[in-house]
């Protein structure tokens, strides 16, 4: 220790020790403003959300349609849901985009390939290029997932092949399945971590063979793709439906559910009728968001149904194993 | 929705059984939608294409199509679907051999041929064949005319001339690799583009870098425990950076420099040994603190010592062992081996002293030389300690209000 060292020395030590500690604060400070802090996606409460009081349901002469080719909606700041003109395709397919931090997720890609008639990229990049600006992100990549391996779900997944900062899931099942890390398809329910959003995703076979269900907890959305919806549900085997349904009503047991959410829409509001398959115009298509009550009737209907048949219920209708030729002609 | 076995009109029937006053009004509506729906329901039968390469000297291309709505009208696919073998095989052939001019396969930039070595053909009847909705699809598989090398690039594409129903499918598996890889090719982008698969890389220089690094770990498989160490303290250890630079500015002689490192490696290796053991475990919330606080006792030290206190060096070893806590939890996320644990770690605890060395160097390439200036400590030692106590104090605020 240096005894005559005088109170100015100390002081200017001092000074000198917090000129830098406010200067790496100030730095700091506005370093972070301009990094915004990352998103939180909380499972505790729910992200309300809203769906439009109608869907864009086609219109009466494709011809004539002047809706935009996908009807983009914002049921929250976080998740977009899209729809393709049911003039362009009848199958008017849903299609889901939701973000994380730094990470967008595209579930299905609609029913046209086309990017002159159906510009779902283009679309695409907007949502995220604006939703970028308003939450201070960037450099935010693109996952191209889908429920299942239809095509009237992925007709566009060509649009993104070439598109930078995108992970392109893959159209075969192995590929689905190694992205999601299931290894024990369909049992097994695993989280997924889409940028701070944890999605539940498990297997849910029985209209198709590799299709998935995605529970997100944030907003307590039940996705249930082509296996659960209001309109025919085409089984090719039933005794997975029964397990998958059966699994979705698990899951809504262990997780609190906002709403199901799914693909289409081919239901009138008129209770068990549906609109003819090829219909391009739904004047009175109900909405597409469904209720656990319409799960339980379908849990019911897994009792119920022994023997493949169309059976009619109010929100939907089951195709149970139908040939082609079969009728319900008495 | 999507299906292949239901057809419209079993569906209209149920509809019409439900509604029989309305029965006219659907047939009306069915009528006007039927003209734009034909076209876009060819959905339902896309095309599949299968490139099975598993087995690399019996390659097979297998191709799904609905013939009867494409290549062949629905009246003669029924026909060749219910005629006998022979005459099935002659109008197959002719089919296939339109395929085989239309879908042309590329290996490594050049063509490859396939034939027609079996088939099948769905026909429930010819109004399910004409029916957009209950695609009748036919199977073809051809076999590849050569073998498919272990490694390489592969393209398909579908040629102007060959319309089918769009959009196609293509799954390729091959035998290097674990996943199949799929493409999906459409009306206007008729190509799969080149897939790549095996060890295959695309430009030389790739292959020259891909190789150099593996070379590199071959010869020293310990590399990269090294420069994982190295990392973890040039550019991740921002910490140990500020420590040991305080430690430089103690202005003694490089022998207190050394003795003083010395003493800090020994010390953070002995915990991170131990750490990683699971012997002793410290909580960040604690640690981190007090590894800031060292960082301004460090350089307080240095403000108002002259020489090298013998008490100095037992709190620089104090420290040392601290900081080496600090360092288990990132160590913990690398994964060591368990086969060879031991080595790893203290090739990982090499780097991170190879990383200490290289901080002081490069400090005594910038400020070192000018030690034997007389206004080296004012000008130099002194401003450079006050902004190291500053940095400390700053850490110790921030991760006490922040963890
Ligand atoms: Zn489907």
């Amino acid at each position: 220790m240096k005894n005559n060292l005088g109170k100015e020395r100390h002081a200017k030590n001092a000074v000198g020790i917090l000129f830098v500690v406010c200067s790496i604060a100030i730095f700091d400070v506005a370093y972070s403003a301009r990094n915004s802090p990352p998103l939180s996606f909380p499972l505790t409460g729910r992200a309300s959300g809203q769906f439009p009081s109608n869907w864009i349901h086609g219109s009466k002469s494709a011809m004539d349609n002047t809706d935009p080719a996908i009807q983009v909606h914002a049921y929250n700041e976080h998740t977009y849901i899209l729809r393709e003109n049911k003039a362009i395709n009848y199958e008017g397919a849903f299609m889901y985009l939701f973000f994380g931090n730094g990470v967008a997720m595209l579930i299905d890609q609609g029913s046209t390939s086309s990017p002159a008639l159906f510009p779902l990229r283009e679309v695409v990049d907007q949502i995220i290029r604006g939703w970028e600006e308003q939450h201070n992100q960037a450099n935010t990549e693109l996952i191209v997932a889908n429920s299942h391996l239809h095509g009237d779900h992925y007709a566009a997944w060509n649009q993104f092949v070439d598109r930078p900062n995108t992970v392109m899931v893959g159209l075969t099942h192995e590929e689905m399945m190694a992205f999601w890390k299931i290894e024990n398809y369909p049992q097994q329910i695993v989280t997924y971590d889409l940028g701070g959003r944890e999605l539940v995703v498990t297997g849910t076979p029985g209209h198709q063979g590799s299709e998935l269900a995605i529970y997100d907890g944030w907003t307590d959305l039940l996705y249930t793709g082509d296996m659960f919806y209001r309109g025919r549900l085409y089984l090719e085997d039933w005794d997975a439906w029964v397990s998958s349904i059966r699994k979705l009503r698990s899951i809504a047991d262990r997780y609190p559910v906002a709403h199901l959410v799914n693909n289409h829409i081919e239901m009138t509001r008129q209770p068990g009728v549906d609109y003819p398959i090829g219909t391009t115009w739904q004047p009175n298509e109900p909405p597409m968001q469904m209720t656990l009550d319409m799960l339980d009737i379908a849990v019911g209907a897994t009792n119920d149904i022994g023997s493949p048949g169309i059976y009619i219920y109010d929100d939907f209708l089951i195709y149970n194993q139908i040939p082609w030729y079969t009728t319900t002609d008495p | 929705m999507h299906n292949n076995l239901y057809l419209l009109l079993s569906n209209l029937d149920h509809v019409v059984i439900r509604t029989a006053g309305c029965r006219i009004l659907i047939w009306a509506l069915f009528a006007c939608l039927f003209a734009p729906v034909t076209s876009s329901a060819h959905l339902l039968n896309m095309t599949e294409l299968h490139l099975d390469s598993t087995h690399p000297t019996s390659a097979t291309l297998k191709i799904k199509i609905d013939l009867g709505q494409s290549l062949m009208t629905a009246e003669e696919y029924w026909n060749a679907s219910t005629s006998d073998v022979q005459e099935q095989s002659i109008i197959i052939k002719e089919i296939a051999d339109e395929i085989k001019s239309g879908v042309r396969l590329t290996v490594d930039d050049r063509s490859v041929d396939f034939e027609l070595h079996a088939w099948s053909l769905e026909a429930s009847s010819l109004e399910a064949i004409k029916n957009p909705f209950s695609p009748q699809m036919a199977q073809l598989v051809f076999d590849l005319n050569s073998t498919m090398p272990s490694e390489g690039s592969v393209e398909i594409q579908i040629g102007e001339q060959l319309e089918v129903p769009w959009p196609a499918l293509l799954r390729m598996d091959h035998a290097s690799s674990p996943l199949p890889i799929s493409r999906l090719l459409t009306e206007s982008e008729r190509t799969s583009r080149p897939i790549t698969f095996g060890n295959y890389l695309e430009t030389p220089e790739e292959e020259l870098s891909a190789k150099a690094v593996l070379a590199i770990q071959t010869l020293v498989p310990g590399l990269k425990w090294i420069a994982l160490g190295f990392q973890h303290i040039i550019p991740k250890g921002l910490d140990h950076i500020v420590f040991v630079l305080g430690l430089f500015f103690l202005s003694t002689g490089v022998k207190t420099l050394i003795l003083q490192v010395s003493c800090f490696t020994l010390a953070h290796s002995l915990t991170l040994g131990m750490a990683t053991f699971g012997l002793v475990s410290a909580p960040g919330a604690i640690v981190e603190p007090l590894i800031a606080a060292s960082i301004i006792c460090i350089a307080l030290d240095n403000l108002y010592s002259e020489s090298l206190a013998r008490w100095r060096l037992m709190m620089v070893t104090l420290f040392g062992l601290l900081h080496g806590l600090g360092f288990a939890s990132v160590l913990s996320g690398l994964d060591l081996p368990r086969e060879n644990f031991l080595s790893s770690l203290l090739l990982f605890n090499i780097g991170v002293e190879i990383g200490q060395l290289t901080v002081l160097m490069m400090a005594f390439v910038a400020v070192g030389w000018m030690r034997s200036w007389s206004q080296y400590t004012e000008r130099v030692a002194r401003p450079a300690t006050i902004s190291i106590a500053g940095i400390g104090t700053y850490w110790l605020i921030n991760r006490i209000t922040f963890i």
